[in-house]
């Protein structure tokens, strides 16, 4: 079983409960691709895997919350949807926190940690989102969180009266609204609820919840939030969470990609770039993301914390975002470029500081 | 220790009089001589041309606003060359190119004297508290005798081999936080257009990866479209054009400094160059 040592940022240390019960699995879980061309029967009934919480635990979560606020602890079913870099990571600290939870993940076979601990999907998304109170989702991007919540077998769906549903996918303005629209009409609750931070603070939960939408299941689930995060921000109508998202990620963009120029830049001026990277942590613009990557970069290493391909949608959102506004963004666009060029060079997968290997390309052409 | 020390501006002013403050002697000169009588006031002697102070100082400092500013110093009249010699040393801390760096370093060795380019990394807070980051490079022996003097002035200073290399370091620095003030103030001015809170984004900002005391100190007085000058957005353009064209010489690709310096330029016609640097989130919608 995978050790999680951090549970909660906003409540005292607790030593941690182990459940007392074993997950058991009873017969083997169907899988199903999820995509609108092939539309997804209803599969025969699987058994429900889930992490049993211990009732001890859940008791002393509650006299630790201490908030007068009537909805501070949560008791209910959880379902979780995208086992992916950050899904998987999220997924575990609930799980090790005690809480009741369910999965489903597109493809088979994603994450073998959680396939350790006997852990077994869900056929699907509505079913998912049928037996659990509430569903988180974290999806690669706007065309997967649409399918998963108002495709065939969707979680609109399944969705009723008094069960929310936790958009944590990172998409634009207008397919938020269009989930949040879709999952309202089915007489659910949304909240959408991006994320600040990479594959690490996921393990760590120290992520930082970018949420909008409904304020009472903001509430509800806030002590799920804290077990995933260290911050959580409510900041109003759906949409706003999506925009504040896409800023911080433009501007990580961009700041990477001029980290690269100046990386390549004392390289090739004939500095040492480690000397650079000191020289920068020491200074105003001392940043974390630098004397993080930095010195991989300069070994010509990107082992993935956060996809390129994503750091590039995120900055193309963020462009269709300025665009909706009219508003100039020219270091954005230009930095834009090199992260499509860095794609166009086969790097998808990698970091997303592997952007320096574009200019680099440029170099070798020049 | 005694030394000599060129130009009191923004930082030439703050950093003499920590020099002074610290038990150095320290004899002044400034291009407008009244800008000396506040150092006098601390106890720090006048040279009326940088001549008068080279030729009384063993050790001389000097702290100029640009390319220009620092070779006059050495070249025209009553210049340094006229009283520089053997055994003594000259520290130029000013920000400059490394064409301009390898001129001035090759005019004081045939004079027999000894030379450090000492660029820093910092303002004006970090030079009022002796907090700045200096990036020496030419006659190493130079630096040694100068860490005492150093140790006052910053909090870290790099050694980085022969002259060029402390100018090049300082522009590459420099240019990223060109870059990063360009994309902050994009940040800033988005979020306001789409109607969020931006101390909401600063406080975001503050609490991921890409916090940094940058943002943390100007982002509140940017937000307030209030620049009071730290480092005035000329200098930085200049550092930001001094950058390009040394990518330019060997051929490295910078489209997004290039793009970031296009806004400093349309600040600066704008007759923004005296403000601080971030005054460039004005410019990007004007």
């Amino acid at each position: 079983m995978a050790q999680n040592t951090r549970l909660f940022s906003s409540i005292p240390p607790l030593s941690i409960l182990r459940s007392s019960e074993k997950c058991h699995h009873q017969s083997m879980a169907t899988f199903s691709t999820f995509c609108p061309s092939n539309p997804v029967s209803l599969s025969r009934p699987s058994s429900i895997f889930h992490h049993r919480c211990s009732s001890r635990f859940l008791n002393r979560i509650r006299s630790m919350s201490g908030s007068s606020d009537v909805r501070e602890h949560f008791g209910g079913s959880i379902g979780f949807l995208g086992l992916g870099i950050m899904g998987t990571p999220m997924a575990m600290n609930l799980c090790n926190a005690g809480f009741d939870v369910k999965f489903w993940n597109r493809t088979q076979g994603k994450s073998n940690q959680l396939t350790e601990m006997g852990i077994k999907y869900m056929s699907n998304p509505a079913e998912l989102a049928s037996t659990c109170d509430v569903t988180f989702a974290m999806l690669a991007d706007p065309e997967s969180a649409i399918e998963v919540a108002c495709g065939i077998n969707g979680v609109a769906s399944g969705i009723s009266a008094g069960k929310g549903y936790v958009d944590m996918s990172t998409v634009d303005v207008a397919t938020s609204k269009l989930i949040s629209e879709k999952i309202k009409e089915n007489g659910g609750l949304f909240l959408e609820a991006p994320v600040s931070g990479s594959k690490k603070p996921a393990e760590d939960g120290q992520l930082i919840f970018l949420t909008a939408g409904d304020l009472s299941l903001y509430k509800t689930v806030s002590v799920l939030l804290d077990v995933m995060g260290k911050s959580k921000y409510f900041l109003g109508e759906v949409g706003n969470g999506a925009s504040m998202k896409l800023i911080v990620n433009m501007i990580m963009g961009s700041m990477m990609a001029s980290f690269s120029e100046g990386l390549l830049l004392s390289k090739k001026a004939g500095l040492d770039p480690d000397i650079l990277i000191k020289v920068l942590s020491e200074g105003a613009i001392s940043t974390p993301m630098f004397s993080m990557k930095g010195p991989s970069m300069v070994q010509s290493t990107y082992p993935t914390a956060f996809p390129l391909k994503h750091q590039q949608k995120d900055m193309r959102l963020a462009l269709g975002l300025a665009d909706t506004v009219s508003q100039p963004m020219p270091v954005a666009v230009a930095a834009n470029e090199l992260y499509k060029a860095a794609k166009a060079q086969g790097l998808s997968d990698h970091d997303f500081s592997a952007v320096i290997e574009a200019l680099k390309s440029e170099l070798a052409t020049s | 220790m005694e030394v000599g020390f060129l130009g009191l501006g923004i930082m030439g002013k703050a950093m003499a009089i920590n020099l002074l403050r610290s038990g150095f002697k320290v004899t002044v000169w400034n291009r407008t001589l009244s800008k000396c009588d506040d150092l006098a006031e601390l106890g720090a002697s006048i040279g009326t041309t940088p001549s008068a102070v080279i030729k009384k100082c063993k050790y001389t400092i000097a702290m100029l606003s640009d390319p220009e500013a620092a070779l006059s110093v050495v070249f025209d009249k009553d210049g340094v060359l006229e009283q520089i010699s053997n055994g003594k040393g000259y520290i130029d801390m000013s920000t400059v190119d490394d064409e301009t760096s390898t001129k001035i370093f090759m005019a004081i060795s045939k004079k027999g004297a000894s030379f450090l380019e000492a660029p820093v990394s910092g303002s004006k807070k970090p030079a009022e508290n002796g907090q700045l980051v200096i990036l020496a490079a030419g006659d190493q022996e130079l630096y040694n005798e100068m860490v005492p003097a150093f140790d006052v002035l910053g909090k870290k200073s790099f050694f980085l081999g022969e002259v060029g290399n402390g100018a090049k370091m300082k522009l590459v620095v420099n240019m990223i936080m060109g870059s990063m003030m360009h994309a902050f103030s994009e940040g800033l001015v988005l979020a306001g257009e789409s109607g969020l809170d931006q101390q909401t984004l600063l406080d975001v900002l503050d609490l991921g990866a890409i916090a940094n005391p940058m943002f943390r100190m100007k982002g509140p007085a940017m937000i307030q479209q209030s620049y009071p000058p730290a480092f005035p957005l000329k200098h930085q353009q200049k550092d930001m054009r001094l950058a390009l064209a040394l990518s330019d010489e060997i051929h490295v690709p910078m489209p997004v400094a290039a793009a970031a310096n296009e806004t400093f330029k349309k600040a600066r016609r704008l007759d923004m160059g005296d403000l601080d640097f971030s005054a460039v989130h004005k410019a990007i919608n004007q």
